[in-house]
Parts: structure tokens; sequence; C-alpha cells
């Protein structure tokens, strides 16, 4: 087999704490994602999710490990470098982060300055993009005046700019309510299956996992604990962690009995 | 012109003459716009710079140099600490240097534009602060530079808390080109003094309290309405 598109090696990241004890988010984390594939990665708040995500375009730097994209090590990029690079690693957020002074044209348009010099073309693609997320009537709006999922589609038409090998999404739909949730990760998956995108979500919703993700791994503590095809994960989970996500052993399936068994 | 010579009304009277403001106001109103104005550009160049630069460099910043910024910190501390009454005083030896002369309109533009950079200083810095981290950090995903993220991102973001406190900064300066007007600057402040106060002139001084105070209301209300039109175009409001 040919080695993986994404490879996470031994990756280490601490914090220093506001007492300035050492917090160990991540511990020798070891992950390989293959090309064009939605990778999923499940954890409770604090797990450290969002720190692994942010250690590939490096948001976040990490202590010690590696991270090689497409045989590129990042962590070993300059900043001139890395800036390069980080162009075609798309990135949307659980807060969306639209730019309020620009227009949704203006959001999409900002980081294809950096590449397509020529105005007329950099309209074009503008368009384009807007037009890939369904969005084509709302251009020349303001972030403002959008809806949460109209916001996230911006954001995902902003991070496809470049034309990204690798999208990352940080708990990218945990602030939109369960019918636009579904709508982004279609948006998602026609991506992913139309321009070959390979994608990372990060996510504390299991239905995130169900609905999009062909491979999942569970975080706990700073730790990969279990990882798999979604079907064997969810299927058969091992950990504690992944049969609370799934149900099978849940403190809130279990209180919901009782209050049922208590009202009868 | 006082209350031991002159009723209420004709002072009241004297205090809207023409004699008054054709003579006294007006030119005077000319004398202390031009310090406001030419202390308010400098201000404006070297306030957005510093505060930018405190910016910068805090532990927060797009590129911390703790170091440099502790320094900074403090003396725009320490400068904020005086009395503008004191900054005006120290600072007429370098307006001496700068324009040749410790006195007049030019050399007092310089001491107001040095007291009052440091607040504007500040004030920048506070509203770039306001900007969220997530926004700066969308734009770090897209692989934008620090000076990219500053001038594209985070200046244009903060530009209606910019624009208040300019405003603040704006009535502060025009409170003290009053006050530099007992040191010889000339404008309001020198004719307050001069006339208001020395020779017990209250109708002057009636006008040039009804300037300032005019004027300041006039400069808050330009500068919430301009506020206001980069939010509603935003739809921010």
């Amino acid at each position: 087999m040919s080695s993986p598109f994404i490879e996470i090696k031994n990756l280490y990241k601490s914090f220093k704490n506001s007492k300035g004890e050492t917090i160990q988010v991540l511990e020798d984390v070891n992950l390989d994602i293959a090309k064009g594939e939605m990778f999923g990665i499940m954890g409770f708040s604090g797990a450290g999710k969002s720190t692994l995500v942010r250690c590939i375009n490096r948001l976040e730097e990490p202590d010690t490990g590696d991270v090689i994209i497409d045989g590129m090590n990042i962590t070993k990029l300059g900043t001139a470098e890395l800036n390069k690079r980080r162009e075609k690693i798309g990135m949307i957020f659980q807060t969306f982060n639209l730019f309020d002074s620009m227009t949704v044209f203006e959001n999409i348009e900002f980081p294809l300055k950096a590449t397509i010099k020529d105005k007329e073309k950099r309209k074009q693609r503008v368009l384009e993009l807007a037009d890939v997320v369904g969005l084509a009537e709302k251009v020349y709006d303001y972030p403002s005046q959008l809806s949460g999922g109209q916001k996230q589609r911006v954001g995902i038409a902003r991070a496809l700019a470049n034309e990204p090998d690798v999208l990352l999404s940080d708990e990218a739909t945990s602030a939109l309510d369960p019918q636009t949730t579904l709508t982004v990760l279609d948006l998602l998956k026609k991506i992913n299956r139309e321009f070959g995108v390979t994608m990372i979500l990060i996510t504390h919703e299991i239905e995130v996992i169900k609905y999009a993700c062909d491979k999942v791994a569970i975080i706990e503590s700073g730790k990969i604990i279990e990882e798999g095809t979604t079907v064997e994960v969810l299927e058969a989970p091992k950990s504690k962690t992944a049969k609370i996500f799934t149900g099978v052993e849940s403190s809130l399936a279990k209180a919901w009995e009782d209050k049922k068994g208590g009202a009868r | 012109m006082t209350f031991e010579n002159s009723t209420l009304g004709e002072i009241l009277k004297s205090a809207f003459s023409a004699k008054v403001w054709g003579e006294m106001m007006i030119p005077a109103l000319g004398a202390t716009m031009y310090m406001l104005v030419m202390a308010l550009i400098i201000m404006l160049i070297f306030g957005i710079l510093l505060g930018d630069l405190l910016y910068m460099t805090d532990k927060n910043g797009l590129t911390p140099v703790p170091a440099l910024n502790s320094v900074l910190s403090a003396i725009v501390n320490a400068l904020r600490s005086l009395p503008s009454m004191i900054m005006i005083i120290i600072t007429i030896p370098l307006g001496r240097m700068i324009t040749g002369q410790g006195y007049g309109p030019n050399a007092c533009i310089i001491a107001l534009a040095i007291s009052c950079i440091p607040m504007f200083a500040r004030l920048v810095s506070n509203n770039l602060f306001e900007v969220s981290q997530g926004k700066i950090e969308a734009a770090r995903a897209m692989g934008a530079g620090n000076f990219t993220i500053l001038t594209k991102i985070v200046i244009p973001e903060a530009l209606p808390a910019l624009i208040r406190s300019f405003t603040v900064a704006v009535i502060s300066v025009l409170s003290m080109t009053a006050l530099a007007g007992a040191f010889g600057a000339g404008g309001i402040g020198h004719i307050a003094v001069q006339y208001g106060f020395n020779r017990f002139r209250y109708d002057i001084l009636i006008a040039t309290v009804l300037v300032l105070i005019i004027m300041a209301q006039l400069i808050q209300f330009l500068g919430d309405a301009a506020a206001r039109l980069v939010l509603k175009k935003r739809h921010m409001m």
C-alpha cells in the first residue's frame, strides 16, 4: 500500500495553565489518513481534538512529532513556505469567523488575492465558488445578513477558494440546528466527491460521524484510543467513550429510563 | 463687564454681539481650528502607529515581542499619567526645538500632539484587541501574513470602534487647545484667559464657553454619525 496522504506521527502538545502547571493536551498521536477520505475525530470537550486539528495547519505549534501532508513535512516549514502551503489547506470553524467588514464576495475573494492577481479572473472564481455553495444570490450581502447555515457556506466557499487538497473542519456544524447540519454535511460530501478534497472533521456529534465520515478516531485525554471505519467503530465500540457516544453505555439514556420508570 | 458693573442682560447681550464675535471669537476660532486639525493629523499618524505596535508586540498579539511591549507600555502609561497642563509645559522646549519658538500655535501643536498620542495609542490598541481571535486565525489558516492580517482584517474589523476612539481623542485635544491658550498658544483659550479671567469680561467668558460646548457637541455628533454609517453599511445595526 502506498503511503497515506496525511500522516501524523508521534505528535505531542502541552500547554501551561495559569498556575504554571504543564497540561499534556496531545500524547503520542499517530494517524494515517488516505487521499479523498472523510475522516472524523470524535471526543468530549477538552479531549484535545481541536488542538489536534489545529496542529495540522500549525495554528498550534506541536511540541514534537511530525505532520506530513502529501510527502511534505508541515512541521519543518519556515513561515513563508507554511503560508504558501496553508493556501491549499482549507479550514472551517464552529463560529464561522467571517469578516464582518466585508461582503460575502469580499470574504471569498480574500484568500484569492494572494494567488490570482487578475481582478476579472478572481471575480470569476468568486462567483463560481458562491455557486458551488448555493449562495450566488447573496454575494453582495454582509455576513450579518445571513443565517448560520449560510454563514458556514460562505466559510466553506472561502476555504475552497484556492482548490485545497485538505479541508479541516473544527466543529463546523456544532452551532447549527440538526436540519442545517445535514445540508452543510451534504455540501461537504458533495465537495469531497466532486473535488476529491480530503477532509478531517472534528466533532462531538455522533450524527456527523454517522452521516459523513468514512473513518473515525476516538480521542480521549489527548490520546487516540480507538480507530477504524465508521461502521466498525459504531457497530462494535470498544472504548468507554465510544460506547457512550454510540449510546451503548449512556448515563443520559439510563437517566431517561429511570425518569420514564418513575413517571409510570 | 462683571456683575458689579453690568446686569445679566447686558452681559448676555454683549456675549452675543457682533463686536465680540467679529473681532475676537471668529479669529480665535480660526486659530483653535488650525491647532486642532494639525495636532490631530500628527496624533492620528503616530497614535495609530504606536497603537498598532502595542497591539502587535503584546503577548496575545500577532508578533509577540514581550520585552519591547513592556517598554512601550511603560512609556505610554507614564506619559498618560501626567496632567495635560504639565505635558504642555514640559513639551514647550521640544516645540521650540522643532519650530524655533516656544510660543504661538506651531509650538503648541507639537505639545498637543505629544500629549495626546499616548492616550490615542492606548485606545487604538484596546480597539484592535476587541477583534476576535477566531477571525485572525481564519486569516492565518488561509496563509495570510501578519501585515496583511493587521491592515486587511484587524483594522477594518475594528473601524467603528476606532472612529469612536478618535472622537474621544478629538474632544480631549479640543479641551487641551483651550488650556494651551493659557500658555501663549492663542485661540479660544487665550481669549478666555486674557479677557474673561484677567479683565473680568464675563461676556467673553460666556462666548468662549459657548463655542467650546458647541464644538464638542458637533464633534461627538459627527463621530457618532460616522461610526453608525460604517455599522449600517455592514448591517450590524
